[in-house]
């Protein structure tokens, strides 16, 4: 393969944007010093942060921690709720209203009350986490429970499922596509959720980083845990996408974030 | 073994009926097919008998028990599959009995023998979007055949194949049928269909849906043997159900009717 081809391969493509992106940057931020860092100060302030101070594992730790746990506990009870709203009526009249309210409310309105129901630590990180998450959550299994095939429910019937092998069997199956468009649009809003829980609340984590860095004008210590979370976010939605090909490997899985 | 007495459905509590007293006797390995323009609720009736509806009024009974629901003793085949996406063929096909609660491995065994029968081995651990239409009814049909019912109910099963594909099924479907007592009630648009795979059928009219006559064929057995269309009672019967059929038409227009022998769809309505 000669260098065109490799150049005009997407990857190449990639390769050649970022490229081109990073020495554009450098070059404008040695000129305009005062404005932004630019990638080689970035590069020195990552090794600083990340070996020497020893101020980026124990941040990002602490997010993590805080994220995996919500999200956890977001992603099991938010299935649940979905599935019993789409499929019990009692439960969709009674619960409707509070997950519409809740889903359009923004989750940071929430943080100073939060706050003062569970202070600034581990237990704010969960529970935005949690609220950040478990709405679209609820709202995608409930849509992918309410909207499974009434063929695929009248084969099932037909071969005399009851109510619970009918929903192990035909509706859970057929809602794992919507579950998981729930999952991507949650793990994302649960990422936003934490971040800004930390900027406006917390004394540590990553959030906190941030706001800490961009109180003393650090701009190239500030780009490092942004680069960070663009990176995380990245990683986050790969992993649900592989997981999703992993739970169907009947289906072409679109990639979408 | 089929016994349906008087049934009556309409949709609704003011609808228009659909079925108005309708009554059918089908006798134990009988193949029986209902034929008529959409809208004459063949499809409704099936489904009545399957226990995916409830008649309005009426009773069903499958060999001499009064029919209230699915049970293990009735199997459908579907006009468009309704395989399970996420299921293999084999977990499709095995499907019934692992709704009836049988291990794994005995019911994957089972299984597999239909999926033999019906030349589908080699796809038994591909997904149905991976195989033919052709492929995906068979599948279909294995289902079906493996919870071994005593009532086949098979739903326009071949309407949404390809002329070939159909045929070649159709010549399958005698087979199994003389191979076991099945009893087979069978609704479909085509009369040609009708004709080769049955041993009576049944000419439903519209508004409301109703036997208009019955037609018994004693063709010669099995019929994918010889030209059976050369028969001069092929001919005959094929006849009378057409015009009888252009008489409901006339009155309800709205969709062709498949007549494979003529060489596809008739637009003169």
């Amino acid at each position: 393969m000669n260098v065109g081809r490799i150049l005009s391969s997407p990857l190449g493509l990639r390769l050649m944007s970022l490229v081109g992106v990073v020495v554009v940057w450098e070059a404008f931020g040695r000129l305009n010093p005062r404005v932004a860092s630019y990638p080689s100060e970035i590069g020195a302030a990552f090794v600083q942060l990340g070996f020497v101070d020893d101020a980026l594992v124990p941040a990002f730790a602490t997010t993590l921690h805080g994220l995996v746990v919500g999200f956890a506990i977001a992603a099991t009870l938010g299935i649940a709720i979905g599935f019993a709203m789409g499929r019990i009526r009692l439960v969709d009249l009674i619960l409707d209203p509070y997950v519409s309210a809740f889903y359009a409310t923004p989750r940071i309105a929430l943080v100073p009350l939060l706050v003062l129901w569970v202070g600034i630590g581990f237990e704010l990180r969960v529970t935005i986490v949690v609220l950040s998450a478990i709405f679209p959550i609820i709202i995608n299994t409930y849509i992918g429970a309410k909207s499974v095939d009434r063929e695929l429910l009248d084969a099932g019937r037909a071969f005399a499922a009851n109510g619970w092998q009918l929903l192990t069997t035909v509706v859970v199956p057929g809602s794992i596509p919507y579950l998981f468009a729930g999952l991507r649009i949650g793990v994302a809003r649960a990422l936003v959720g934490i971040i800004v829980a930390e900027m406006t609340a917390a004394v540590t984590g990553t959030g906190r980083l941030i706001i800490q860095y961009g109180r003393f004008f650090e701009t190239d210590k500030l780009f490092v845990p942004i680069i960070i979370l663009g990176l995380f976010s990245i990683a986050l939605a790969e992993v649900v996408y592989f997981l999703q090909r992993r739970a169907t490997p009947w289906a072409r899985v679109e990639r979408i974030r | 073994m089929l016994d349906i007495q008087h049934v009556d459905k309409s949709f609704g509590q003011e609808g228009p009926p659909v079925l108005d007293d309708f009554s059918l006797a089908v006798a134990e390995g009988e193949f029986v097919s209902l034929i008529g323009p959409s809208g004459c609720g063949k499809t409704t009736l099936l489904r009545i008998v399957a226990g995916l509806l409830t008649a309005t009024s009426g009773t069903v009974a499958v060999a001499g028990v009064p029919s209230l629901g699915p049970s293990r003793d009735k199997a459908v085949v579907f006009q468009h599959f309704n395989l399970f996406p996420w299921r293999t063929a084999l977990a499709n096909a095995a499907y019934g009995l692992e709704i009836q609660g049988m291990s794994r491995a005995e019911r994957e065994e089972r299984a597999m023998q239909w999926l033999v029968k019906l030349g589908l081995e080699r796809y038994a651990h591909h997904y149905p979007g991976e195989i033919s239409g052709g492929m995906r009814q068979r599948v279909g049909i294995a289902r079906a055949l493996v919870i071994e019912p005593k009532l086949l109910l098979m739903d326009e099963p071949f309407g949404a194949l390809d002329a070939l594909t159909r045929e070649h099924l159709q010549g399958e479907l005698q087979r199994i049928a003389e191979s076991t007592s099945l009893t087979i009630l069978f609704v479909t648009h085509s009369i040609d269909e009708a004709v080769y795979l049955s041993d009576r059928v049944i000419v439903m009219g519209t508004h409301p849906g109703r036997i208009i006559r019955e037609f018994q064929v004693d063709l010669r057995r099995p019929r994918y043997d010889y030209n059976f269309r050369a028969e001069p009672q092929y001919a005959a019967i094929r006849g009378e159900i057409w015009s009888l059929l252009e008489r409901e038409l006339a009155i309800t227009p709205d969709e062709p009717l498949v007549d494979a022998t003529a060489g596809g769809v008739d637009t003169r309505s």
